[in-house]
């Protein structure tokens, strides 16, 4: 048995169909209207969005209560275990940061510190199952702008993506369309790191030999070559695995996001845009 | 039956409320690692109550509101709702009329049609959605889907009144 819809409902399709292309193709281009609508619709939206966020804050607390119940009480522990630690470091730890105070001085290291910086707290995690951004609650109004890195404590987060008067959504580093310029912190050998989505680790295109020996835990970071679009030094992550590229010509690392982009609270956007 | 200038404010309406709904709540309620996704839902239940015309017409709508507030490809929702709804309201409405259960399941495999179909439009375009991510999103959207499309399906009488236009127009051969 075979069915066919009538012309009217073939046209219809033809023309939607069509018209999602298009706008697929528009979207693409990064067109300026494209930008301009979606800032606006987020104008409107955000503040409803807000309203009902509040209200219904008790529904959604009670089930984080329930599904991440055994994330929390792990989470708890290691926090725990931390605070003992930390007791212990925090004589090492002033010392250790003295030091990086005067080399960051005498270098000029931007992740250091000499970048203006923004604090902003998250008000929204990814919005669909296919979204890797959160939005903050700073935008323009606060001197923030497209492209300038956002980061935590722990290290990179990613790069605002679109901004308004008084919101920002941040692009995480584990979007697959994410890119950023990273180096080896032992070596320094130099690759291209990207997002290969949630809970998985990112992907480095490295220029390394695949006879050389990576060992795991590596720290990596940003490059910050010329017209980079982050700064030097932003912690991105620890090496879990390395493996030959395809061609065998280089090796392809594995690399551990050290931030969390799952349990953001607050983070903070430097103020700096390519070319600093 | 709904009076026909009122049921595009309707239709408006609820469009407005499941986007809402998705970005405020549902996107914040996780099932195995990924979130429900209501304008599917709505665009899925458009096209069990009235066909083809019906479903793809929601789901290009829903798809466009849903585009505005994400960071995604814009128009990548709007295709891919939009031919999801095509889908359902054309097998629904010309081979067997989804009454009891089966709406679950149709709903259900409406899931992952559109996750599949998304993941592949998205690899066509350049950007490379992870495919092991395809069970838990299908997971977590099915159960959504199957727990909400009897009532939604209720919402979108109310919207359009209980007439079924397009199980009329299909032809069987």
């Amino acid at each position: 048995m075979a069915i066919s819809p009538p012309t009217g409902s073939r046209t219809r399709v033809a023309v939607l169909v069509l018209a999602s292309v298009t706008l697929l193709t528009v979207g693409l281009r990064d067109a300026p209207v494209v930008r301009e609508v979606r800032e606006g619709a987020s104008a409107v939206i955000d503040p409803v969005e807000g309203a009902v966020d509040r209200v219904t804050a008790p529904v959604r607390n009670a089930w984080h209560g329930v599904t991440d119940y055994d994330d929390i009480q792990r989470e708890n522990d290691e926090l725990r275990a931390q605070a003992e630690a930390g007791a212990a470091a925090g004589v090492q730890t002033s010392d250790a940061e003295r030091q990086l105070a005067e080399l960051s001085a005498s270098l000029d290291l931007p992740w250091a510190g000499n970048v203006e910086t923004a604090t902003a707290r998250v008000v929204s995690g990814p919005r669909s199952n296919f979204s890797h951004a959160i939005e903050i609650d700073k935008g323009t109004d606060d001197g923030i702008a497209v492209g300038m890195p956002v980061v935590t404590g722990g290290g990179l987060v990613g790069r605002v993506s679109h901004a308004t008067g008084g919101s920002s959504m941040v692009e995480l580093l584990t979007d697959p369309e994410f890119r950023v310029g990273v180096r080896l912190s032992t070596t320094g050998d130099l690759g291209t790191a990207r997002g290969q989505g949630r809970d998985d680790p990112l992907s480095v295109d490295s220029a390394i030999s695949p006879g050389a020996k990576v060992p795991e835990e590596t720290g990596v970071v940003s490059s910050g070559v010329d017209r980079s679009a982050y700064p030097p030094g932003i912690p991105v992550g620890t090496v879990a695995s390395s493996r030959q590229g395809s061609g065998g010509l280089a090796l392809d690392l594995d690399v551990d996001p050290l931030v969390d982009v799952d349990q953001l609270s607050y983070v903070t956007v430097m103020l700096w845009t390519d070319g600093g | 039956m709904a009076p026909r200038r009122l049921t595009p404010l309707r239709g408006a309406l609820v469009l407005v409320v499941a986007l809402v709904a998705q970005i405020a709540i549902v996107a914040d309620l996780r099932v195995v690692g990924a979130v429900g996704d209501l304008m599917l839902l709505v665009t899925v239940a458009a096209a069990l109550t009235g066909g083809p015309d019906r479903g793809v017409t929601y789901g290009f709508f829903a798809g466009l509101a849903f585009d505005l507030v994400l960071d995604s490809p814009f128009g990548l929702s709007a295709l891919t709702y939009a031919v999801v709804g095509y889908g359902v309201g054309l097998v629904c409405g010309g081979l067997f009329r989804p009454t009891g259960w089966w709406p679950l399941a149709v709903a259900a495999v409406a899931a992952l049609l559109a996750t599949a179909f998304y993941t592949g439009v998205g690899h066509l375009i350049g950007i490379p959605y992870p495919w092991e991510d395809l069970p838990a999103i299908t997971a977590a959207v099915a159960l959504w889907n199957a727990a909400l499309v009897l009532p939604v399906m209720a919402v979108m009488r109310w919207v359009h009144g209980p007439t079924e236009p397009d199980r009329l127009e299909v032809v069987l051969r």
